[in-house]
Order: structure tokens, then C-alpha cells, then sequence
């Protein structure tokens, strides 16, 4: 469903992601974990179209991303890590305008719907400058799932939600795999990629060092049972202690 | 895809809407007040115009011919200014608006993107040409008595008058950007810009306008009417708007649909040319724009030393909030390449004293000389309260989001506040004391008035700076999208009111017991005792007004800050 291959982006002289090459099939929950910095962002923005490759292409559905930009975004739901939402629209009416955004006629029952589910029923008439950041979150979540995308790419979804937010989220997830919907996350929670994932990349200066399911990465390491943060740590060499603070 | 276009502008028509139905308390007011002084500044502008126009039309044979010149300036200077709006405008909405994220990971089409930000450049940046020249159009169209197809003319030529900037200004644009980063094309637009307006103002000084109302300066009638009627280029289009226009007004034989249809064409033209031009380079553009800023002079480590030098005068606190105030001020561009526009303004200022034609003046030059030097002290006020409106009023507001360090930290609201405040005077000071001495030493003015000058202008720019820090914690706008925001709205307005209310309120008080002083030297009369001790009096007065506007404005600004939720 989603497949990168040799996807490169140069910035300049620095290489932000250097050819990367991932396949990540249908139904999947595919976890994409980094150090700050390693190119995690940069992918997400090349995936969802709004970055253009150096060299290289991604393909969704099929699609080529820059080649049939709108087939590909048809299909795709994205969920960045600092969403942009209109302040002085309301939660509904953003909702309105993404649907016709996405040719839906007649979204009002499917808005309705995930403004329920996502807890913001009560708060669909408010603008959306007076939402807390966990809220806004959500409803950019809400709005990324109205056209019922076969993909769904998502940059730091935890970020700002409350226990129960991150649940509800955890369990749309699993949900929408269930259903055959392919799902891209890019998170630094690892405990959810720990219970949700299926595969796993890491990357760590533009290159992929690592893939597989969690138990791989784990004999990958040489440490095998281990929790994911220690994997992780010593993957990408950052499992040196603190020391004197 | 007409539908996805006015799909792509809704979020703004719901943006005004949802803004108009959920006023803040206190904002119907701000509206009001906002309304009415845009209306009076209106009708200001139409009775100039018309003022004006009734004069040359007073002047026999050449008025008519007067007044067309003036419409061809009129629209080359407007269109000047469009471009260059559009250009700056559309590197906003076609490169750096938040949105652009949503809709480029949208399926919706480049060409209805384009169409739309299109439509959106145009709003942005024209609007405020269209109202303020209205007036000037419609007192064309009183004073020369014109017909309704004047008015016709006038609604068909604006449309096509405001596409064409628009088409060619978004098209240098992303030429612009393709071969610049979009962050490194606003810099260098902000510089072209501030650059642009002040050579523009120079040299339209220069030209000495006003030699064209008085035909002594020209040695033959013959040569006064070859520079009348000289005509801009005929490929512009405020040539081809004037062409289609005066026809209209004069009520005679013209080729005003010829140019109409040009300009409507030239406006055809500019946006399919547009649209071509963004499908071939928009989006690499874009793309390339989402790098970071690269490292600049003002990281360098002799920027780092003059930055401590500036914060030496201050100690502990106040020296790390003066320290990191004035590194953020030069390491935005759109901040310190104001300072080209300072510079500008002052050169035209000064220059202009240097053409003040004295010695044909009706009065004695020495009596003229120092009264223009004490009518000087109001508008260095004026131009010193223009400077801190912009560079001063903003000082709380460019806390920004993360004005919540200030609240966290140990430190005082009023160490803060004093600390913007000390910063913000010794620039304004200095501004201040080179303007009035140049300018009394161009007028050549007595030793008395020019210390007089040095003496005002330094009390009155601690009040002015007060009431700039004081009136900005009072009305900060901590939310915004760029710094020139800031000054705009209720805030900066009132700011304008109060400063002019001081100046206006020193000068005064000064008026009659400098005029006492300067006639008693000027013509030897003796000033009695009463009369010391009433010139005494208005001074003290002065002082304390100046005191007042000093402390009042600092202690209202701290108590709403304290006051401030975060």
C-alpha cells in the first residue's frame, strides 16, 4: 500500500533523508521511530506530498506522489505534528470545508459521527481559537478520517492528548487496521508502538538502521526481550548513561 | 472547479462572519472609533482633492491640463505601489501561509489554488488603494461635472487596473522564490522594499513637484506646455487608465474603449500567463521554501560583541532582557531593515529645511527662521512618535508566545517593563536630539531657540516612550503573524492620539512665554517681574506635564500586565 523507494532529500549539503526503501502493506500499523532530528518529518512531508523528493519517489495506493499527486491524496488521510487549524472557524465548519475538500457532498452524518467519537461534539460550534492543544489535535484527527482514507499517515498523533484521548486513539488505530486501513506513524511514545505496531522502522541520520517487528530489532540489538526504549537506545547509540546533572 | 475555488476562500468569508457575530466586550467600541476615523480620513482626502482640483481648474488654459497630469501621476504611483504590494503580498499567501499545508496535502488542483491565493493577493493587497482612491476619482468627477459614463468608465478600468499588478506581482514572485528560498525572498523583498519607498520618496522631493504650479520656474510658455503634456509610456497601463479616464471626464472625442480594452486584455493575459507560470514552478518552489533560515552576519561573533556593547549600561536581569531584545531586533530582517526607511525619512526631512524659501517670504527671515524652529519641535515630535509607534509601542508584544518565560521567571513586570523602557530611549533620544540640531542649524536659529529645541525634544521623548512601552503592555498583541501587525489596530491608534495630545499640550504651554522671550531679545523690550514669574510658571507647567507623561503611562502598563492572564 505505501511503498518509498530510494527516496532522497537533500537540503543544501545536508542530506535530510538519504534513499530510503520501505514497504509497509495493507492493514498494517507501521511504527516509524527516530532521534530528533533523523528525517522522521521530512519522510511524513514527502509521503504526504508537501515536500518534493531530491531523487526517488513514494507510492500510495499505487500512485505515485508526485506523478498522480491527486490520486494518491485522494486516498491518503494525514495527520501532521503541528496541525494547522483556521482560529476563527468552528470545529464544524472546518470539518465542512475539509469534506469539500475531499468532494464529499453530503458529509453532515460522517461529521457528526467523528465529532462524537473524538469527544467534540459538545465543542462544535466553538471557534477553534479557544480549543486546548489536545483538543485541536483531535479535531485534525476527526477531519483526517471523514473521507474514510485506505491510508492514514500520522506525524506524533500522542502529542498533547490526554490519557483518554491517547486510548481512544490507540484504539481507532487498531480499529481502522482491522478494517484494512494501512497506518503510518511516526511517534516518539514507544509503548504504543511496543502494543500496536506490527512492523517497525527506525531511522537515524536519513538512512534506515533498522526494520522488522519488535522481537527482530531485539536480536538486531542483541537484546532480545528487552522493552523497545533500550532497543532503540542501543540501535541508534544513545544508550550512554547521564551523568552528573 | 469554480465551486473548489470559492470552497478554497470560504474559511476566510466564515472568519469575518464568525469575527462580526462573537465580538469580545469592548471590540463593538474599537469598531466603531476604527470606522469613524476611517470615514473622516476619508472625506479628508476628498476635500483635498477637490480643493485642488477647484484651483486648477481656476487656472486659465493650463488647469485642465494640470489636473490630467496629476491623474497620470496619481495612477503611476498607485500602480508602482501595487506591484510592489502584490509582489510582498503574494509571498504571503502563496508561500508562507499556515494553510498551504492542508491544501497542498489536499487533492485539490494547483490551478484552483492558484486562482484562489490569486483572488486573495488581490484583496490583501489592493484594498486599501481602492478606498483611498476613490475619493481622489470621485472629486475628478465632481469638480469636472463629469457625465455618468465617467463613473461607468471609472467601475470598468479599476477591475483590470488592480489584476495587472496582481498577475505581474505574483508571477515575479515565484520567479522570485525559484530561485530564492521563500524565507531568504521576504528578506530580500523587505530591504527592495524600504529601499524602493525611500529612493521613491527622494527622488519624487527631488523632482520638486511643486514647481509645476508655478509657471515663473519654466523660462517660455512653450516649454511649461511640452512638460505638461509629456506623456508617461504608452505601454503602461496607468497610461492606458488615465487614456480611457480623461476622455470620460472632459466629455470629449477619446479613445477611451481602445484603452479599456487593452488594459481589460493586459488583465486577461496576466493571469493565464500566471497560471502557466505557476504550474511549471509553484510547487518546487513551495517545497524548497519548507527549509530552514541558514545562519546570517547577525550570528557572527562581532554581531555577538556589539549586541553586549549595547547591554553594557544595564545590569543583572535587566541587561539579559535588553541582551535578547536587541539580538532578536537585528536578526529580523523585517525589524531592523526599518531603520533604511528611518534613515530615508530623516535625509528627506532635513533636505527639506534646505529648500524652504525664506527670503520670499512675506515676514523677516530672522523672526520666520525661529518660528518655523519652534513649529519644528512638533513635528520631531511627530516624526519621533511615528519612529516608537513602530519600533517602541511593539517592545511587550514581541514577548510573543513566550511571554510566559518573563512571567515564570524571578523577575519584576516592573524591572521588565523599565527594562523595555531604557532600551527603547536611548535610540529614540538620539533620533530625536539629530533632527531638531540639524534642522535649527539649516533654519539658523538664536542660541535660545536651539537650546530651547535640545531641551524639549529631550523631556518630550521620555514621555513619548513612555506612553509607547506604557500603552503597548495596555494593548499588547501577543498573537501575531509579523511585527508590522502590531502597530495596526486600536492600540497603535490610540497610542498616535496620546503621544500628538502630549506634543500638542507642551507646545502649547511653551508657545506664549517662548514667543515673550524670543521678541524681548529679538527687539530689546524689557520683561517685567509678573511676567518672569507667569514664564516661570508655564514652565514648571511643561516640566510637569512631562513628568506626568513619564510615570502615568508606566504604572497603567505595569498594573494591566500584572493583571494579565496567560
Amino acid at each position: 500500500m505505501i511503498k518509498l523507494i530510494n527516496l532522497t532529500k537533500l537540503y543544501g549539503k545536508l542530506t535530510a533523508v538519504n534513499g530510503i526503501n520501505l514497504e509497509v502493506s495493507r492493514g498494517e500499523v507501521f511504527g516509524f521511530l527516530g532521534p530528533n532530528g533523523a528525517g522522521k518529518t521530512t519522510t511524513i512531508k514527502m509521503m504526504a506530498g508537501l515536500l518534493q523528493p531530491t531523487s526517488g519517489s513514494v507510492l500510495i495506493g499505487g500512485h505515485d506522489v508526485q506523478e498522480e499527486p491527486l490520486k494518491a491524496k485522494f486516498i491518503t488521510g494525514f495527520i501532521p505534528d503541528r496541525p494547522f487549524l483556521y482560529e476563527k472557524l468552528t470545529a464544524r465548519e472546518f470539518m465542512h470545508f475539509i469534506a469539500k475538500l475531499y468532494d464529499m457532498d453530503d458529509g453532515k452524518n460522517r461529521i457528526s459521527e467523528l465529532l462524537d467519537l473524538f469527544g467534540l461534539n459538545e465543542w462544535a460550534d466553538e471557534l477553534a481559537e479557544n480549543f486546548s492543544h489536545g483538543m485541536k489535535q483531535r479535531l485534525v484527527m476527526a477531519s483526517a478520517l471523514l473521507h474514510k482514507p485506505q491510508v492514514l499517515v500520522v506525524d506524533e498523533p500522542m502529542v498533547g492528548l490526554d490519557p483518554r484521548g491517547a486510548r481512544l486513539v490507540k484504539d481507532i488505530f487498531r480499529d481502522l487496521a482491522s478494517h484494512g486501513v494501512t497506518v503510518f506513524m511516526s511517534t516518539h511514545t514507544l509503548e504504543i508502538v511496543e502494543t500496536m505496531c506490527t512492523r517497525v522502522a527506525i531511522i537515524n541520520k536519513g538512512e534506515i538502521i533498522a526494520e522488522g517487528s519488535v522481537e527482530h530489532l531485539g536480536r538486531m540489538a542483541r537484546m532480545p526481550n528487552s522493552h523497545l526504549e533500550q532497543i532503540f537506545l542501543r540501535l541508534t547509540g544513545g544508550d550512554e548513561g547521564v551523568q552528573n546533572l | 472547479m469554480r465551486a473548489t475555488v470559492l470552497l478554497l476562500l470560504s474559511p476566510r468569508y466564515h472568519a469575518i462572519k464568525n469575527r462580526l457575530y462573537r465580538l469580545a466586550p469592548g471590540d463593538g467600541l474599537k469598531t466603531v472609533v476604527l470606522t469613524l476615523l476611517g470615514f473622516g480620513f476619508w472625506a479628508f482626502l476628498f476635500g483635498v482633492s477637490f480643493k485642488v482640483l477647484t484651483y486648477f481648474r481656476t487656472i486659465e488654459g493650463l488647469g485642465d491640463l494640470l489636473a490630467l497630469r496629476l491623474l497620470s501621476m496619481i495612477l503611476l504611483t498607485f500602480f508602482s505601489i501595487l506591484v510592489f504590494s502584490n509582489i510582498v503580498t503574494s509571498l504571503s499567501t502563496f508561500y508562507l501561509s499556515g494553510e498551504l499545508d492542508v491544501l497542498l496535502s489536499s487533492p485539490v488542483k494547483i490551478e484552483n489554488i492558484y486562482r484562489a491565493k490569486f483572488i486573495e493577493t488581490i484583496v490583501d493587497s489592493s484594498w486599501m488603494t481602492l478606498i483611498y482612491g476613490l475619493p481622489v476619482f470621485i472629486a475628478y468627477g465632481m469638480v469636472f461635472k463629469a457625465s455618468p459614463e465617467y463613473y461607468l468608465g471609472l467601475v470598468l478600468t479599476i477591475f483590470p487596473f488592480l489584476i495587472i499588478p496582481a498577475g505581474i506581482g505574483i508571477i515575479v514572485t515565484m520567479l522570485l522564490v525559484d530561485a530564492f528560498p521563500a524565507r531568504r525572498t521576504k528578506d530580500i523583498l523587505v530591504l527592495l522594499g524600504l529601499l524602493f519607498f525611500v529612493v521613491l520618496y527622494i527622488l519624487f522631493r527631488m523632482l520638486q513637484p511643486e514647481k509645476l504650479v508655478n509657471p515663473d520656474t519654466f523660462p517660455t510658455l512653450v516649454q511649461y506646455l511640452t512638460a505638461m503634456r509629456a506623456p508617461v509610456s504608452p505601454l503602461l497601463p496607468s497610461y492606458w487608465a488615465t487614456e480611457t479616464l480623461a476622455p470620460l471626464l472632459r466629455t470629449v472625442k477619446g479613445d477611451s474603449l481602445f484603452y479599456l480594452l487593452m488594459l481589460w486584455s493586459t488583465a486577461a493575459a496576466s493571469i493565464v500567463i500566471g497560471e502557466w507560470v505557476c504550474g511549471m514552478i509553484y510547487y518546487t518552489g513551495w517545497s524548497r521554501s519548507q527549509e530552514g533560515k541558514k545562519s546570517s552576519i547577525s550570528r557572527s561573533r562581532t554581531a555577538d560583541a556589539f549586541f553586549r556593547l549595547l547591554s553594557l549600561p544595564f545590569r543583572g536581569k535587566m541587561r539579559a532582557i535588553v541582551l535578547k531584545d536587541v539580538k532578536l531586533f537585528f536578526r529580523d530582517t523585517s525589524q531592523w531593515s526599518q531603520l533604511f526607511l528611518l534613515f530615508g525619512l530623516m535625509v528627506v526631512y532635513i533636505y527639506s529645511f534646505k529648500l524652504l524659501p525664506l527670503e520670499r517670504a512675506a515676514l523677516p527671515s530672522f523672526y520666520l527662521q525661529n518660528l518655523l524652529s519652534f513649529l519644528n519641535l512638533g513635528m520631531v515630535g511627530f516624526v519621533t512618535s511615528a519612529v516608537a509607534v513602530r519600533f517602541v509601542f511593539p517592545a511587550v508584544s514581541l514577548e510573543g508566545a513566550s511571554f510566559w518565560i518573563i512571567r515564570a521567571a524571578p523577575i519584576s513586570i516592573q524591572d521588565f517593563l523599565w527594562g523595555k523602557f531604557w532600551s527603547s530611549l536611548l535610540p529614540l533620544l538620539i533620533l530625536a536630539e539629530v533632527l531638531i540640531v540639524l534642522s535649527n542649524t539649516l533654519l539658523k536659529v538664536t542660541p535660545f531657540m536651539m537650546n530651547l529645541g535640545i531641551a524639549t525634544v529631550f523631556m518630550m521623548t521620555f514621555g513619548i516612550t513612555s506612553l509607547g512601552v506604557g500603552l503597548g503592555a495596555v494593548f499588547p498583541k501577543f498573537k501575531h503573524e509579523n511585527v508590522a501587525q502590531i502597530p495596526t489596530g486600536f492600540g497603535g491608534i490610540v497610542y498616535m492620539l496620546m503621544s500628538m495630545l502630549f506634543i500638542c499640550l507642551v507646545i502649547v504651554l511653551e508657545a506664549w512665554p517662548v514667543y515673550r522671550i524670543f521678541t524681548a531679545e529679538a527687539f530689546g523690550n524689557h520683561i517685567s517681574l509678573p511676567g518672569w514669574a507667569i514664564i516661570a510658571t508655564s514652565f514648571i507647567m511643561v516640566a510637569i506635564v512631562n513628568i506626568l507623561a513619564l510615570f502615568l503611562p508606566m504604572k497603567i502598563g505595569l498594573n494591566r500586565l500584572k493583571q494579565r492572564e496567560i
